[in-house]
């Protein structure tokens, strides 16, 4: 079948492009912040000139490597992605096509679903117990930016739970990288996150324009905010998929979960709203990486501007980190998932 | 021995044990496990449904593996296809393998079977160039004409097995995998798939085989694997085993 290997300069070539793509925007559109911080000045071409030379010399050793045969993690990682693309794409569309199939508002519902719940919630919130007076400017945007990033998130988890469970005939029978579930149910629910930013975006349009808020350039970072959120996602996906295995109570334990780690992040409620009751909560949202992704898409979509070169570090962190966990998590325990399921 | 031929190996099966751990109870909850390490009354079970297994396969052979229930037949396909580790010894497989599915896993019920095609195909490693280029020939050989288009939770069970069926010998794979299979369809459609089978064959396919039905076996294995309880009771020439096994 595809014994061919990876062609790496076009893949480099496409990375390479990519990445100044990247840097280009991000310069754009947070050039204020990087102005505030500390590797404002020369510092700031010095940095991603050398990321990028970093990045051709890891490209220039796996092409070499390529032609030795030694292995590499690159490498590997390539060719792993050139293999299951077509596989992954198959199952995402499947789990998308699923989704939908016998309703007759069919994908209409992932615009659809943001938007009602937001409805609701800013009538219980606005109009039954008013959490405005907390110095939440436009808070009806306020109150979508967060259920729509949480709920992302949580489709993401809860798909994620059951993919090796769900898979179990499958993964009894044909050998495939089992990552490859977990991965491909976050990224379904991924898409559906993608739609939603549809509604969003809409939404604070029509709004903006009664209430004088304006879309500005930074709408260019919300991919950027999306990328933590799915990385995280994935990660907490690897874990939760391979703890089911082996206690279903994972599904229920979640479940709780879930909804306190709702309350602790503040979708509904600003956080001013605990200055001064409770402090230490405060503080312990630090810790909250939900927290901080949904001030990520907040800021750039409220405040039309781009988060603190900071917040980008530790998001950045907290989904790498915990991708990083998850994998290992993953990775240890794999080979008994058939003794199991 | 007459069969020595030194031609290339394509499954090398080298001392493969595996064992299972069996709890007195299956744990299943967090709950259970916490009061069982709580009391210590955690304890296994070894049991070995695989001991010291070696054979090897070798290039265009049709092995049969036979066996009693619980002689470790299935257990034995997992490891080679890799979905199972074995505990000890090791599996070489020179060439990829294409599992022939059981009834419905790998499909999705709420899909066409157009895509079910394309799903299924990707899981096994198919490409998708490849499965565009062949989706006729695959269509043409399930007979299921129009029907292709419907969902196939409305397939009848003999429409599902041709399309598995279909799929997975489109390709020629260097290793088959079949385990009990041929019992589908109609007669006409089980004439067409083993006419396929000797196909294969005939191209150079590896086949392993596993079944009940002795006739089968000796009408299209070369060789066989007799195993029981475990272990190897016997490799040989298909007449010999199978004269021996019906004892």
């Amino acid at each position: 079948m595809n014994k061919k290997k990876a062609d790496l300069t076009r893949i480099g070539r496409f990375v390479m492009g990519f990445y100044v793509l990247c840097v280009l925007i991000f310069t754009w559109t947070a050039w204020e912040q990087i102005q505030n911080s500390r590797i404002r000045g020369a510092a700031y071409p010095v940095v991603a000139a050398v990321l990028l030379i970093l990045l051709i010399l890891y490209f220039l050793h796996l092409k070499n490597c390529q032609k030795t045969g030694k292995k590499s993690w690159g490498l590997d990682f390539i060719e792993t992605v050139r293999k299951y693309k077509f596989l992954m794409e198959q199952l995402v569309s499947r789990d998308f096509k699923i989704k939908y199939k016998r309703s007759i508002l069919g994908v209409f519902w992932s615009f659809l679903n943001p938007l009602l719940q937001m409805v609701v919630q800013y009538v219980v919130f606005s109009k039954l117990f008013d959490l405005r007076g907390m110095g939440i400017t436009h808070y009806a945007i306020y109150l979508l930016c967060g259920i729509i990033i949480w709920n992302g998130f949580n489709d993401c988890a809860t798909q994620a739970l059951h993919a090796i469970t769900g898979n179990a005939s499958l993964i009894t029978k044909v050998y495939v990288p089992k990552y490859i579930y977990p991965v491909t149910k976050v990224l379904s629910a991924g898409v559906n996150l993608l739609f939603a930013m549809v509604p969003l975006l809409l939404v604070t349009l029509i709004y903006g324009l009664f209430n004088g808020l304006y879309l500005t350039k930074t709408v260019l970072l919300i991919p950027v905010a999306l990328v933590f959120l799915i990385i995280f996602a994935i990660g907490v996906g690897f874990l939760l998929s391979s703890l089911m295995v082996f206690f279903h109570d994972v599904e229920f334990l979640w479940g709780v979960f879930s909804m306190m780690w709702m309350y602790a992040t503040p979708i509904i409620y600003g956080i001013d709203l605990l200055r001064g009751k409770a402090d230490w909560l405060v503080t312990l949202l630090e810790f909250n990486p939900m927290y901080h992704y949904v001030s990520f898409l907040r800021s750039i979509i409220i405040d039309g501007c781009s988060p603190a070169l900071m917040e980008y570090v530790v998001c950045g962190a907290f989904s790498l980190g915990m991708l990083l966990i998850g994998a290992l998590v993953f990775k240890k325990t794999q080979d008994k998932f058939i003794l199991y399921i | 021995m007459e069969q020595k031929k030194s031609e290339k190996i394509m499954i090398d099966v080298q001392d493969v044990s595996m064992r299972f751990m069996m709890s007195n109870d299956k744990i299943g909850s967090l709950k259970e496990m916490v009061t069982q390490l709580i009391r210590g009354k955690i304890q296994f079970k070894e049991f070995w449904a695989l001991h010291d297994v070696s054979f090897h396969v070798e290039k265009g052979e049709v092995m049969g593996i036979i066996g009693r229930n619980g002689a470790g037949k299935s257990t034995m396909l997992k490891i080679i296809s890799g979905i199972m580790r074995p505990t000890k010894g090791s599996v070489v497989r020179n060439g990829n393998i294409v599992p022939m599915l059981e009834l419905g896993s790998g499909f999705d019920f709420d899909l066409s079977g157009r895509e079910n095609v394309f799903l299924n195909g990707a899981i096994l490693g198919y490409s998708k160039e490849f499965l565009m280029e062949k989706f006729d020939e695959i269509l043409a050989f399930s007979e299921l004409g129009e029907f292709i288009e419907m969902p196939i939770r409305n397939y009848s069970s003999g429409m599902l097995m041709r399309l598995a069926f279909s799929i997975a010998t489109v390709v020629e794979p260097e290793i088959l995998i079949v385990d009990e299979i041929l019992a589908v369809g109609d007669e006409n459609f089980q004439r067409k798939s083993r006419q396929r089978m000797m196909e294969l064959m005939s191209g150079g396919t590896t086949v392993l085989f596993v079944s009940h039905n002795l006739d089968q076996i000796r009408e299209m294995c070369n060789r066989v694997v007799w195993l029981d309880g475990g272990t190897v009771r016997m490799v040989g020439e298909t007449q010999e085993v199978c004269d021996a096994y019906k004892i």
